[in-house]
């Protein structure tokens, strides 16, 4: 496993050596203070409004007017960034030549596929990281229920983690990095609101099993704070399909 | 060290390599020759473990390369014909990564001696994509070097540099080959620098091996040629075919050649043609090189 972190740390630090990793995290972090920023001002004004009715205003939780629509922005904001930090994990190395060197070294195709998706995963904490100040601003100024942001991050994390196990993939299966980015996104939206095509649908097999495919659905029930164990296996399961989907493909890449 | 059995590649109906076999002792530096797409970088990539064999066996200090590649890869430098490198690297970052990647115990200290072994300390601090090529293919060699392998396989180390540069590395690769028992297989199409550097000489065309052997077999040659300068070849050419032991005369206009079945010298300087010059041609790498991969393969 010293040869997955290995290739893990290099990945990290290979993406804050370009600008792809800066864009990324500028982008992500102004659209996420952007959002932030809306809601409070759509908190505030909610607030100053119930003044006129105080039952109103007992209902009005700073976990349901911010924390979970924010986190849910965040999630929409991650469909289009992720791709765009995988989609050179495997394909550049494939671009450039590099594979060799890993195909060549006493590290297997897991190790590989492993190294790849948790140096996505380095990166993507570190974006996550950024979204502390805002935590930090509402705990100063209000009194959100740390139940709810915590189950909120966790489900982040997830989700991050499921996206960035399908952008390896992706980055996998093809030397450029273009369509790497259009499989991953593709593929990270159909997993976002696949279950809004099904919601007309009579109930039955298919509808249950869209449903249940949907990320929104177990992103939505964390982000209400309940961290159930079904919603923490849904997205661990598709991190290790994509895992070993990957390294099969690495494997297959020995033999062509 | 490096034993190769029946090795056989297809890419679809395309045949790469077919029936490849061949023994490297330890130590030895052999050359491994052949035309672009003759099957070299396939063959290498196989005993690397990078590319799977259809068929046939390779086995590196004992172990299976398809059965236990790890074990390969850790004895095995590896330098493939395009250098493996993450040009955004510095050189030092690179060929640490390098080491970490395979296992090395003390990295700073191992990229330290492989760096001074190719001569890049000076530029380990610099980024991988602002060196001149000469220096990436060292960094190349660096990588392959790193973990201290006591086999090393190199595929056109020199291809793409300039004279000055492929001197450099020749001279590099017979210093790496000097000392430390070390197995080199080194695959160029620069006649040159097999003769230099190593003892002996795999020929590999259309995926099969066509010949192997010591330099000095494949270099000498059975067939004698002798050089004929003359004043006025027209006639000559049919006395010199009625000279006993000799096989055949080229004429190109200029110079004759008449080949023997020994040193003919003696029985054409008893023809009696007008002749100025007679010498020897020693048969060299490049003619059996020449020879063995411009015939069709029946």
């Amino acid at each position: 496993m010293i040869g997955a972190l290995t290739i893990a740390r290099r990945e990290t630090s290979a993406l804050f050596n370009t600008p792809v990793g800066w864009i990324a995290l500028t982008a992500f972090t102004f659209i996420g203070g952007f959002f932030f920023t809306a809601m409070l001002i759509g908190y505030y004004s909610a607030f100053s409004e119930s003044v006129l009715n105080p039952q109103q205003a007992d209902q009005l939780s700073v976990n349901e007017w911010v924390v979970q629509p924010f986190f849910s922005n965040l999630g929409v904001i991650a469909l289009f960034i992720v791709p765009a930090v995988t989609m050179r994990l495997i394909a550049e190395d494939r671009r450039q030549r590099s594979i060799e060197l890993l195909l060549t070294s006493p590290v297997s195709s897991f190790e590989i596929a492993l190294g790849k998706f948790l140096g996505g995963m380095g990166f993507a904490l570190v974006m996550t990281a950024t979204t502390l100040p805002f935590m930090w601003f509402l705990y100063a100024l209000g009194d959100p229920d740390s139940g709810v942001v915590i189950s909120n991050y966790v489900g982040f994390i997830l989700m991050l983690g499921t996206l960035i196990a399908m952008g390896t993939f992706a980055s996998a299966l093809t030397e450029n990095q273009i369509v790497a980015f259009m499989i991953a996104f593709a593929g990270g939206l159909f997993l976002w609101i696949s279950n809004w095509v099904v919601q007309g649908m009579d109930d039955g097999p298919l509808k249950t099993t869209i449903d249940y495919v949907s990320m929104l659905k177990h992103a939505d029930s964390m982000g209400k704070g309940l961290l159930h164990t079904q919603d923490i296996v849904y997205f661990l399961s598709f991190i290790g399909f994509f895992l070993f989907a990957t390294s099969q493909r690495v494997e297959a890449l020995r033999w062509r | 060290m490096i034993e190769v059995q029946g090795l056989t590649k297809s890419y679809g109906d395309t045949l790469a390599l077919s029936d490849v076999s061949f023994t490297i002792q330890k130590g030895e530096v052999v050359g491994f020759l052949g035309q672009n797409g003759a099957g070299k970088s396939t063959t290498m990539r196989i005993i690397a473990g990078s590319l799977g064999a259809s068929a046939g066996t390779a086995r590196v200090g004992g172990f299976d390369v398809a059965e236990s590649p790890r074990k390969v890869q850790a004895i095995l430098g590896y330098a493939p014909e395009t250098p493996p490198l993450y040009t955004n690297m510095t050189v030092g970052d690179y060929v640490r990564f390098a080491a970490s990647l395979k296992g090395v115990p003390d990295i700073d200290a191992a990229t330290k001696k492989a760096l001074g072994r190719v001569g890049l300390e000076a530029v380990s601090h610099r980024i991988i994509d602002n060196l001149s090529k000469g220096y990436r293919q060292r960094v190349g060699l660096a990588q392959a070097l790193v973990h201290d392998p006591t086999g090393l396989v190199l595929d056109e180390p020199t291809s793409g540099l300039d004279p000055a540069q492929r001197i450099e590395i020749k001279n590099l690769i017979h210093e790496l080959s000097l000392g430390d028992d070390r197995t080199v297989l080194l695959s160029t199409h620069v006649l040159s620098e097999i003769e230099a550097i190593c003892s002996r000489v795999i020929i590999i065309h259309k995926g099969r091996i066509v010949a192997q052997g010591d330099l000095a077999t494949l270099g000498g040659g059975a067939e004698k040629k002798v050089h004929v300068e003359l004043a006025r070849p027209e006639g000559a050419i049919d006395v010199l075919r009625k000279v006993p032991g000799v096989t055949l005369v080229e004429h190109d206009g200029v110079h004759l050649v008449v080949t023997g079945e020994r040193d003919v010298r003696e029985a054409v300087a008893a023809a009696s043609i007008p002749f100025g010059l007679l010498s020897l041609q020693g048969q060299r790498l490049e003619d059996t090189y020449i020879q063995l991969t411009t015939r069709e393969t029946t």
